[in-house]
């Protein structure tokens, strides 16, 4: 077999046989990863194909001939590369012996914990070892034991049973980027670790878990609920972030106990931010189990039937002039129904954008041009207004490797962000200068290419200086043979996003980047291209809250948080006459305004299709079972249309409803807001943004995520000039407007004349939106 | 010959006296049956009935959750709910339900058990009144375990050089 | 004259008549007090034992064997853990062949008891019973100790047997009523070792024998309820695919475990009685002539037991857990024990069909694996089913009351037939 012609292999390929197989494999690849791809299992805990080489836990060896001779030490599979001619055998009784023997050295130091040990049944250890381990150990001495580390509310860890493999220490090097964990110590005292007994902070630290082969790092939330033989596993999407990992939910009894990734290469390969992971746990607090009334201001339990009725009625009442907030990561399905709803009523105000403050371009979500998979391949990015690794995490980690082939990353923003690799420029002004400084990209873009930008853009290019970071923003954009421009949920949530948004978008054409504009909201494209998005004469998200209405129907919104200006938002909500809010919480702001609360089931509960970044929709069945009397919001919404005798209510299931969804793309609309005058005195901008755990109604509830590091509690934090000038004081207190007293914190990543106040805190609801002026006193 | 003696056994009906001599004799031997419930019939260590949870010498439960028992349970008779125990975050049950029902009495969870603490004792006199009482909690397990943990470490050390 | 209509009277015979075995309900077409067809309908203890083993790891089936024949436990328990042991290549160490060979014969007298003690009880004969079931208790006394149960022991394992024989058997407590002397004669047996216990059963048993055969052999009732009623010719009993007593009665001398000798049967000394007529007198001899030749297999087990200690279980910890000590002291071990207890071992993709000589007859286990860790499919062949197939071709002719004898005879248990 091994005597094929030469000439036969193509110039890049080599001839080897892995136990009398014959195969071809790609000069460079490792002895492994030819034997994966044939399918012959050889053991490993170190190798991970997604991680470098690290060869170091030598429970891969195997024997090996090169040129007719056999080598007479033991190869790892996993450090040697393939060569012409080369003979491989995986199970010959050399190669079982030198496993056995591995093994025996790995167990030597394990402690005999696998009925406590959370990874007992699915653990990698655990199956080598019957596989390839003896049946009785001969090590009769004292075992080592290691201190244990605390690494936060999200994993826990046992290193006593650490066998040292290195997976977790480089998965936080190189695909976290934050370079948290380390070895310390050698030989039988090498022990991993933080350095100095911090947590993990980073948004992918939850993969650490998966990588582990043994139980020293398990799921803390999860710790000791349940073992892997009683899971069920059901696969589902992410709903979080537009991304739309891949994912499986891990239930028992229709509850889910975690979640774990779904490999699917195009998408979040085989990692999960925390964000995806964690979150289950905000599913079983303070859900609405069952339909509420509010009758002469004081809330009822009530039967399905009376809660539908009431619901019907206050529709039918409330006429034409209803407003309907649709939260962003509503799927396609509920969408079109609302859609379907708000027509049937008459009513045009309909929409899903809770978070845009500017509408004057009328933006829409729209799929990536630069996709997900092609992102870790780019040369180039420019970030406009993003946190990248909070707004979309496994965005952040592919443009991080993307950085770590070489390619440059300038970012503009009004925070310094920590992107977690070094940015080739960053230009960091206050919110309302940053019009300015993308229209200085805009106009070095404007210099060096034949495209001519629309009037008004021209216009406002005509007042405007290049300066040398925005030419060499352009410059390494144009050069890379792909290059890519990310316009970021800061620059989308901007007031002056219209302005933004064209010179982001000129600056991409202009240098033939991608365009890729991060959603605000899991669904928003979906919802976007399925019309959830004001009728003729229809007021957006904003308006309809600026100019009252009699009547609003909230979908899944959850007060006061999701609303990009709550305060205006809070005020119109408690004026209207009705307000009938389907929900899956039934919060206390929300308790304050609506008049019904219809409980409805969350994604992991329903059958729906999401639309991610990419334009790609994806289905996801129920896998787990919704509390109480909650239920699929397509079954509550066609039992509402169906009542109210509307068209487009009367299929009889979810394959039904799918059959005449409305889908198109909205037009792209040329527009811009008037440019705001730049504030003075004392009052400094403010830069809203939505915490990385806190930008859902899920999120805000999950217990550990908010115990995590990332969510850090409402706070003012601001520039040490600022803080000087203003005689505050870093652990300090501050008044802001006239009542509300923040905690302080001087923080270098905001600059002057901006103050960062996270929004989504019980804290900073209701203050002045994000790039209003607010003035600050000490406290 | 043989024709005619057959035909006086049978005549005289000799195979029937010798049966029911039989029958007669075993009416002055002692009598083979016991006097239930005052006396028991002999009963090995190795019986296998009624479960318990076991403690250790200081009050310590032994079931550490391992959940093994239940993995192994062929009739699915055990559903173990696990948490860390709030006082120390220790690996303990929340529930240790046992469905005697179920219950094929099989032995495999005391076989499965790493710590000892679930076994069948001896104990095979017991009853329910209502319905679910043949659905023992962790608590009524415990208590059992308590009560006879003397038999049961006996009945174990003796058998001990076995397993 | 008119034309009288005439039409066969149909009647149900079981599944609550106390003659009838088990669950068992059969239609009767009576023609008179003559049978013209007999249907047996079955299904009413169906469990889906089959179909149940594919959900399960392998070992944890082995309970349920116990429950298909519930006369002859460790017989079917054989059956499924031969075929086991086939497919995964392994050899239960010689000691528990032993162990095995002696329970199958104790089983034996365990099935043949309870079968005399019923049969003569549907024949109108009580005192066969209550002897019976005295020898039985003492059987089940053997069970108990080895296995901590005296019906569904789960003592056989692929790879041997749970635990080796106890050193001592349990005994007797005083009390008001047997005490001193007394008490000595009860336990008399129990002094020493199960071995011991055996031992003394065995040179106890033919004498017991002896008087069952004195109340039934000869007596006038029992011959004319039994001597020639349902006569199966030898060619019948072959093609009706019946074994064990019933074929055996019928004259051909066919035994597994002389022909096909599994566990440690190639080493004993016995022989195969064989009926003459095929009719149930002739089975009733087959069977009380086999407790005589299954008393004397025990017995040489007892010696070579007595004389060979070793272990019993095979020390293969990918296929049978360590000992409990090892489990707790040892990485290597409480890592098999976890997954041997959780996951259960992969049995290499195959198929085989194991089988024993159950009392009953030929009890056959056939099993696929796919390489899983649970059989891809379990088939069981149980001879109480086979046998019941033949029931309508043998009774027909017969009077109602010769049906209670064949159904006797016949020796089924619907644990098996309706798995």
């Amino acid at each position: 077999m091994s005597a094929q012609p030469a000439n036969n292999t193509p110039p890049d390929m080599v001839n080897i046989e892995i136990d009398g197989k014959a195969m071809q494999v790609p000069k460079g690849s490792m002895i492994i990863q030819a034997a994966d791809k044939a399918g012959i299992t050889i053991p490993r805990f170190c190798y991970h194909p997604k991680l470098a080489i690290a060869a170091n836990c030598r429970q891969c060896l195997v024997e090996v001939e090169m040129g007719g001779r056999p080598i007479p030490k033991p190869q790892p599979a996993c450090a040697t590369p393939v060569g012409e001619g080369m003979k491989v055998s995986t199970r010959s009784d050399k190669a079982l012996h030198w496993q056995r023997d591995v093994m025996e050295f790995l167990l030597i130091n394990h402690p005999l914990d696998c009925p406590i040990c959370d990874q007992g049944g699915e653990c990698e250890l655990q199956d080598v070892a019957l596989g390839y381990g003896r049946s009785v150990s001969r090590y009769t001495e004292r075992k080592r034991t290691v201190a244990d580390e605390n690494l936060g509310p999200l994993v826990a860890t046992e290193m006593t049973r650490c066998i040292q493999c290195t997976r977790c220490v480089r998965f936080m090097g190189e695909i976290a980027g934050t370079y948290e964990l380390g070895g310390m110590n050698r030989g039988e005292g090498l022990e991993i670790g933080t350095y100095i007994g911090k947590s993990i902070d980073s948004e992918l630290g939850g993969n650490i878990i998966d990588v582990c082969p043994v139980g020293a790092l398990t799921n803390k939330p999860f710790q000791f609920q349940a073992r892997a033989w009683e899971l069920i596993a059901r696969p589902s999407i992410g709903y979080h972030d537009a991304l739309g990992s891949n994912l499986w939910l891990h239930t028992r009894r229709g509850e889910v106990l975690r979640t774990v990734p779904r490999d699917n290469e195009s998408i979040n390969e085989c990692w999960l931010s925390d964000r995806d992971r964690y979150s289950h746990q905000g599913m079983y607090t303070e859900r609405l189990h069952v339909p509420m009334v509010k009758r002469d201001g004081t809330w009822h339990e009530v039967q399905w039937d009376v809660a539908l009725k009431a619901a019907v009625d206050a529709l039918r009442e409330a006429g034409k002039d209803i407003g309907f907030l649709v939260h962003p990561s509503t799927s396609n399905e509920e969408g079109d129904l609302l859609r379907r709803l708000a027509k049937g009523l008459g009513s045009a105000h309909i929409d899903h954008r809770l978070r845009t403050l500017d509408f004057a371009d009328a933006p829409v979500a729209r799929a990536f041009g630069t996709p997900v998979a092609e992102m870790d391949k780019v040369g180039a990015a420019l970030l406009v207004g993003s946190n990248l690794r909070h707004e979309l995490p496994l965005l952040g980690h592919r443009l991080r490797q993307a950085v770590r082939h070489g390619a440059a990353v300038h970012a503009v923003g009004s925070l310094k962000i920590d992107q977690g690799y070094a940015l080739a420029g960053e230009t960091t002004v206050a919110p309302q200068h940053l019009p300015s400084a993308v229209l200085a990209i805009a106009k070095a873009a404007s210099a060096k290419s034949e495209l001519t930008p629309s009037s008004a853009l021209a216009e406002a290019l005509s007042g405007v200086e290049a300066d040398a970071a925005a030419e060499a923003a352009f410059d390494a954009l144009s050069k890379a043979s792909q290059a890519v421009v990310v316009f970021g949920e800061m620059a989308a949530t901007h007031p002056q996003a219209s302005w933004l948004r064209a010179a982001a978008r000129y600056v991409a054409e202009a240098a033939q980047a991608g365009f890729n504009e991060l959603p605000l909201g899991a669904n928003a494209i979906g919802l976007a291209r399925g019309g959830v998005l004001p009728g003729e004469g229809g007021l957006d998200a904003r308006a309809m809250l600026a100019q009252p209405r009699d009547a609003y129907v909230l979908y899944g919104v959850d007060l006061p948080y999701d609303l990009a200006d709550d305060a205006t938002a809070m005020q119109a909500l408690l004026g209207a006459n009705t307000v009938v809010a389907f929900s899956a919480y039934a919060g206390r702001s929300l308790r304050d305004v609506a008049d019904v609360i219809l409980p409805l089931a969350l994604l992991p509960e329903t059958d729906a299709t999401l639309t991610n970044v990419d334009g790609v929709e994806q289905s996801l069945a129920a896998g787990a079972t919704a509390p109480g009397q909650a239920r699929a919001g397509w079954k509550v919404l066609r039992a509402v249309g169906g009542e109210l005798g509307i068209d487009g209510f009367a299929f009889d299931d979810f394959a039904g409803l799918r059959a005449d969804l409305h889908e198109a793309e909205a037009p792209q609309r040329e527009g811009l807001c008037p440019r705001e005058a730049a504030v003075g005195g004392n009052a400094l901008t403010r830069v809203a943004t939505m915490p990385i755990y806190r930008s859902d109604a899920v999120l805000r509830r999950a217990k550990a995520l908010n115990d995590h590091p990332l969510t850090r509690g409402a706070a003012v934090r601001l520039h040490a000039d600022d803080a000087a000038r203003l005689g505050l004081s870093d652990g300090g207190r501050a008044r802001v407007g006239d009542t509300r007293v923040l905690p302080v914190v001087v923080d270098t990543a905001v600059p002057v004349g901006a103050v960062w106040i996270e929004s989504a805190y019980a804290d900073t609801a209701s203050l002045p939106p994000y790039g209003a002026a607010l003035t600050l006193s000490k406290a | 010959m043989s024709r005619i003696t057959s035909y006086f056994k049978s005549l005289l009906l000799i195979e029937m006296f010798k049966g029911m001599g039989l029958t007669l004799r075993y009416m002055f031997k002692p009598k083979y049956t016991m006097r239930f419930p005052m006396e028991h019939i002999p009963k090995s260590n190795r019986f296998r009935g009624l479960h318990a949870l076991r403690r250790y010498a200081n009050g310590e439960e032994r079931c550490i959750a391992c959940k093994l028992c239940e993995a192994v349970c062929p009739a699915l008779a055990i559903t173990i709910d696990s948490a860390p125990r709030e006082s120390d975050g220790q690996r303990r049950t929340t529930r240790y339900d046992i469905d005697l029902f179920k219950c094929i009495y099989c032995g495999f969870c005391e076989e499965s058990c790493p710590v000892d603490s679930i076994v069948e004792t001896s104990i095979h006199e017991y009853h329910f009144e209502q319905r679910g009482e043949n659905v023992v909690t962790k608590q009524q397990l415990l208590a059992i375990g308590d009560r006879y943990e003397q038999d049961i470490a006996a009945d174990r050390a003796q058998d001990a050089a076995y397993r | 004259m008119s034309a009288q209509e005439i039409r066969n009277y149909t009647m149900n015979f079981g599944p609550q008549h106390p003659a009838a075995h088990g669950v068992l309900r059969l239609v009767l077409e009576m023609d008179g007090e003559t049978v013209v067809k007999a249907d047996p309908h079955i299904g009413l203890l169906h469990r889906a034992t089959e179909k149940l083993a594919e959900s399960k790891p392998f070992n944890q089936s082995i309970g349920y064997m116990d429950r298909l024949d519930y006369v002859s436990m460790m017989c079917n328990e054989h059956g499924y853990v031969r075929a086991i042991e086939n497919l995964l290549g392994i050899e239960a160490p010689i000691r528990a062949q032993y162990i095995r060979t002696m329970f199958d014969e104790i089983t034996r007298i365990l099935n043949h008891l309870m079968w005399i003690g019923s049969n003569a009880l549907d024949l109108g004969a009580m005192a066969v019973f209550l002897y019976a079931f005295r020898e039985r208790e003492e059987l089940m006394d053997c069970y108990e100790a080895v296995s901590g149960a005296r019906m569904h022991a789960t003592y056989y394992r692929p790879g041997g047997v749970y635990r080796d024989l106890p050193s001592k058997m349990p005994q007797y407590n005083e009390s008001r009523w047997h005490k001193g002397a007394d008490l000595k004669r009860l336990n008399q047996w129990r002094e020493g070792s199960m071995l011991d216990f055996l031992d003394a059963f065995t040179d106890d048993f033919p004498s017991k024998v002896d008087e069952y055969e004195n109340l039934l052999t000869n007596n006038r009732i029992w011959k004319q309820r039994t001597v020639d009623i349902g006569i199966i010719s030898p060619e019948k009993a072959q093609a009706w695919g019946m074994t064990g007593p019933m074929l055996r009665g019928s004259g051909i001398e066919w035994d597994l475990r002389k022909k096909q000798p599994y566990a440690a049967y190639a080493d004993m000394d016995f022989d195969i009685p064989v009926g003459v007529h095929g009719d149930c007198y002739d089975r009733y001899l087959v069977r009380v002539e086999e407790m005589r030749q299954s008393n004397r297999i025990i017995k040489q087990c007892v010696k070579w037991l007595r004389e060979n200690p070793g272990p019993v279980m095979l020390s293969n910890f990918k296929v049978s857990p360590p000992s409990r000590e090892a489990m707790k002291n040892d990485m290597e071990a409480l890592i098999h024990h976890f997954k041997l207890f959780t996951e259960g071992y992969g049995v290499p993709a195959g198929e085989t069909y194991a089988a024993v000589e159950a009392p009953k007859g030929e009890f056959g286990v056939y099993l696929i694996s796919d390489g899983a860790n649970k059989p891809f499919r379990l088939k069981v062949r149980a001879p109480s089913f086979v046998h019941l197939s033949s029931m309508d071709d043998i009774v027909a002719g017969h009077m109602l009351p010769d049906v209670v004898a064949m159904i006797g005879t016949y020796d089924v248990v619907f644990g098996e037939v309706d798995r």
